[in-house]
């Protein structure tokens, strides 16, 4: 965790080449109401690929999300425009749909091992069938005309600025507390541990990319909701993934599946939770997605089930299971959303942005076969 | 035809090193033409690496000496030359195509074609005509999956044949075979030397090796000990050559003082699935504390299938019971049986036993995350000092707990999936062939750490397919057969003849 490979290396300088063409091709790019906005399509990439590292990790794959989230969302908006729900009802209701559906979905794939690829393709169109049917083929708003609600805040709401400046000192110090407990810990218990100015570098320069994220902010509305949103997410799915026997469980069943169950795992449990969270997860990146669209429509959500996996990928997720970290999937979902964004501000055709995004899928997975091939004892040439 | 007084194929001074272990050692061996030349010995004596040199799955320079075919000097560096070269292995685990008909599975990769599409009409003469020549009386057009074990291997004897290969290889071609289908298979394999196609026999089984080879040679410890004419030895001087060493003092001995019963099995009769043939049939044996319990058995006897259908991770059991310190297992899972008190180290530590990308730490802790855990998160500083101890007490040879267990050494390695055995706290722990593909030094100190876990009072259930290793640890030892015991021995009692015998199935 956190070294500073090869890889991280060529991932930032891809994003700063991206940065850099579109800044150089569209002067709004830049602007902090763009920067802002990117700041919030990213949130909503990254949650939905924070969700899909805890499926991969495990070495499945989840085609459905993007049809998935469409129907939550389209769920929530009908409860409250048509139905007249309050709206924390609504997201709470939607949600609760959603965890049950797709830990659904993992007791098919754990108990009766069908394979997550094919489910979920299931799930893809079932779920797309569900959306359309509920939102009737319409155009069903988050809130009443010209309202606001929690639905509708989720993308609309910026902290005042001395909240974000406050929320980065409260981010900074916690980070170097657990920095340092880690550090005396890890010192402790007998593991290799890095120079003290080493990670006093590191923890600079973390505090430097925050502020600087909190001041461009500022320069537009202040820190969007989501963004904090996604923050709490990252934390929570690192936490998961790091600190509990359900996450390190993750990579071992990803790693070597029956070493698993010979290490008394209960991988049917495991393979069935980490769906159930990805349930969450879901919901909460439909209303997201469908907040920031103002309105669920039919096409709300549309592949990005497959900009969440370029994410994970990109970010050095192995999509053999086992191997892959928040961090790397926060930058892969950079990557992906400022793609995304810039190709929108330029006003790039939709059939050529289709194209571009599945060129970078593509060109995600050939390198991370090329960059995970195993020097094992025996290794087949095909 | 070349004269018979040239080798076919022969090889000289042939040797093999893995990390740590050299499997080979000068070997020496010739097959002639038309001849059947059997090779036996112990599980590790150097077979299956001969075969693997000879059919090109270790390539050229992989080792060093020489291989001849017909005289001339022959490297392979895949299986695609050795079987160019006329030599074709049919191996234990089959390599056919279930889905497949015989005909198919005979011309797989090879398949006759016009115009570009597969010539169907020829691949079923083809197939009728060959298997029509060699006297195997099998339909082309049924699929494999439709066949019976004994049926299957003779699929694969027809599709090396398909290939014009000159040496077959049949490895273990019986192990899962009924009496009349080894009648059927041994018949096969005399006409084929009628017709000049020789064969390298591998088997376990002395009384089909005595029935069908002209010469036997005897590998042990990577050394080909002697070459045999058949007609010229008996069982005995066979087994007695197989066994060959001392037990050293490689085995620091422990004074057994066994308490009470821990595990029990009483009439065990197990299958791979529900209403499947019974793969464990009646077994009963005792675990007690402070006692270290070995099982032998030849490959296919059904050692691993009791050892993991006791930690619940194999098998239906049809009928039997299984006690864990006077309580019944039944229905349990790995989770339970670790839980309970019950963990196994498996035989194959890189399938079984290591997630490989992730550090020693990681491994270490894996199967007693649930104990480490407060509340849900993982108590880092008690996990932290549980894999440091452990790290230090088996003194595991690494950088630190940080390193990828894939680049640790096999010996080390398996301390670490013992170390992940041991920090569960059982009472009981199943090794399966603790110390397969480990150095010398790194089995010693295996040896030592089974007499501190009896010394605490643990029970040890260990099977090895090494029988100077069980008579050296172990206090009584269990010999299955086909499922079924063939006989218990005290450490008194056991010497590898009788214990070979009882492998057998001779009692």
């Amino acid at each position: 965790m956190g070294r500073m490979g090869l890889r991280d290396f060529s991932m930032l300088l891809a994003w700063v080449v991206i940065v850099v063409y579109f800044a150089s091709a569209e002067a709004t790019f830049l602007s902090s109401r763009n920067l802002a906005q990117l700041a919030i399509e990213l949130s909503i990439t990254a949650v939905l690929a924070l969700g899909m590292l805890l499926i991969i990790l495990p070495g499945h794959i989840d085609l459905s999300v993007g049809s998935g989230l469409g129907l939550m969302g389209g769920l929530a908006a009908v409860l409250v425009f048509h139905l007249g729900w309050p709206a924390p009802l609504a997201l709470v209701v939607a949600t609760g749909v959603s965890v049950l559906v797709y830990a659904g979905m993992g007791i098919f794939i754990a108990r009766e091992r069908i394979p997550a690829f094919i489910i979920t393709l299931g799930g893809l169109l079932v779920f797309k069938g569900l959306h359309w049917l509920v939102i009737e083929n319409s155009t069903v708003p988050v809130s009443a005309g010209g309202t606001t609600n929690l639905y509708s805040l989720l993308t609309t709401y910026y902290l005042p600025p001395f909240a974000g400046f406050a929320l980065a000192g409260g981010m900074l110090a916690l980070l170097v507390v657990l920095r340092i407990r880690s550090y005396r810990r890890r010192r402790a218990g007998g593991y290799g541990v890095e120079d003290a100015e080493m990670v006093f570098l590191r923890l600079l320069f973390a505090g430097q990319l925050i502020l600087l994220f909190v001041l461009v902010m500022n320069r537009y509305q202040g820190v969007p909701i989501s963004a904090l949103l996604l923050g709490a997410v990252a934390v929570t799915v690192h936490l998961i993934t790091q600190h509990t026997p359900f996450g390190r469980y993750l990579y071992a069943i990803g790693g070597n599946e029956e070493a698993a169950v010979i290490s008394g795992i209960p991988i049917r449990r495991v393979v069935i939770g980490a769906f159930g969270i990805m349930g969450v997860i879901v919901a909460l990146s439909g209303f997201l997605q469908t907040a920031y669209a103002g309105a669920s429509t039919t096409t709300t959500g549309q592949l990005m089930e497959l900009d969440a996996i370029a994410a994970c990928v990109i970010g050095g997720t192995s999509l053999k299971g086992g191997r892959g970290s928040v961090i790397g999937v926060l930058f892969g979902a950079l990557i992906m959303a400022t793609l995304l964004n810039g190709m929108t501000l330029l006003a790039i055709s939709p059939e050529s942005k289709l194209i571009a995004r599945g060129l970078v899928l593509s060109l995600a997975v050939w390198m991370d076969v090329r960059l995970s091939r195993t020097s094992g004892p025996v290794t087949l040439t095909r | 035809m070349p004269s018979s007084s040239e080798p076919l194929l022969r090889t000289r001074n042939l040797t093999k090193h893995f990390p740590g272990v050299t499997a080979l050692k000068g070997v020496d061996f010739d097959l002639r033409p038309g001849e059947v030349h059997a090779l036996c010995g112990e599980n590790g004596a150097g077979k299956s690496t001969l075969i693997k040199i000879l059919s090109g799955i270790h390539p050229n320079g992989s080792y060093e000496g020489e291989i001849q075919i017909e005289g001339e000097p022959a490297s392979f560096a895949s299986v695609r030359d050795a079987e160019r070269a006329g030599l074709a292995v049919i191996y234990q685990e089959l390599a056919l195509i279930p889905e497949m008909s015989a005909a198919e599975n005979i011309f797989l990769g090879q398949e006759p074609t016009r115009a570009g599409f597969v010539d169907w009409d020829r691949v079923y003469r083809e197939a009728r005509r060959l298997l029509d020549r060699f006297g195997i009386a099998l339909d082309p057009r049924v699929r494999v999956e439709e066949l019976g074990v004994g049926q299957q291997q003779l699929v694969e004897i027809a599709k090396a044949l398909a290939k014009d290969s000159r040496i077959l290889i049949l490895d273990e071609p019986t192990a899962a075979l009924s009496e009349h289908e080894i009648e059927v298979l041994l018949e096969i394999i005399r006409d084929l030397r009628r017709r000049g196609i020789a064969c390298i026999y591998i088997s376990h089984k002395l009384d089909e090796v005595f029935a069908i080879a002209d010469r036997i040679s005897v590998l042990r410890d990577g050394e080909n000990v002697a070459t045999f004419e058949a007609r010229q030895v008996d069982h005995d001087e066979i087994i007695r050559h197989m066994v060959g060493r001392e037990i050293s003092e490689l085995f620091p001995k422990h004074a057994a003082s066994p308490g009470e019963v821990l595990l029990s099995v009483r009439d065990l009769c197990v299958a791979e699935y529900k209403g499947a043939r019974l793969r464990l049939d009646g077994i009963a044996l005792d675990v007690r504390a402070g006692e270290v319990v070995g099982l032998g058995g030849l490959m296919g006897a059904g050692r691993s299938e009791l050892l993991l259908h006791l930690f619940g991770a194999w098998g239906q059991r049809e009928s039997g019971e299984v006690r864990l310190c006077g309580s019944a297992l039944t229905d349990c899972r790995p989770p339970e049986a670790i839980r309970r008190g019950l963990v196994l180290v498996s035989e194959d530590r890189k399938r079984f036993g290591l997630v490989p990308e992730q550090p020693v730490g990681f491994n270490l802790s894996l199967s007693s995350l649930a104990r480490l855990s407060r509340g849900g998160w993982i108590a880092a500083d008690e996990e932290a000092r549980c894999n440091h101890r452990f790290f230090e007490s088996l003194g595991i040879r690494a950088p630190s707990l940080d390193t990828p267990v894939a680049h640790l050494s096999g010996g080390n390695q398996q301390k670490v999936v013992l170390g992940k055995a041991l920090m569960t706290e059982p009472r009981v722990v199943i090794l399966d062939e603790p110390t397969r593909g480990i150095d010398v030094g790194a089995k010693v100190e295996v040896y030592e750490l089974i007499n501190q876990l009896v010394a605490q009072g643990l029970g040890v259930l260990i099977a090895s397919s090494e029988l100077p290793e069980l008579m050296g640890i172990a206090d009584r030892i269990v010999m299955l057969t086909n499922g079924r015991i063939g006989g218990t021995f005290s450490c008194a009692e056991a010497t590898q003849e009788r214990l070979l015998a009882a492998a057998m199935g001779h009692t």
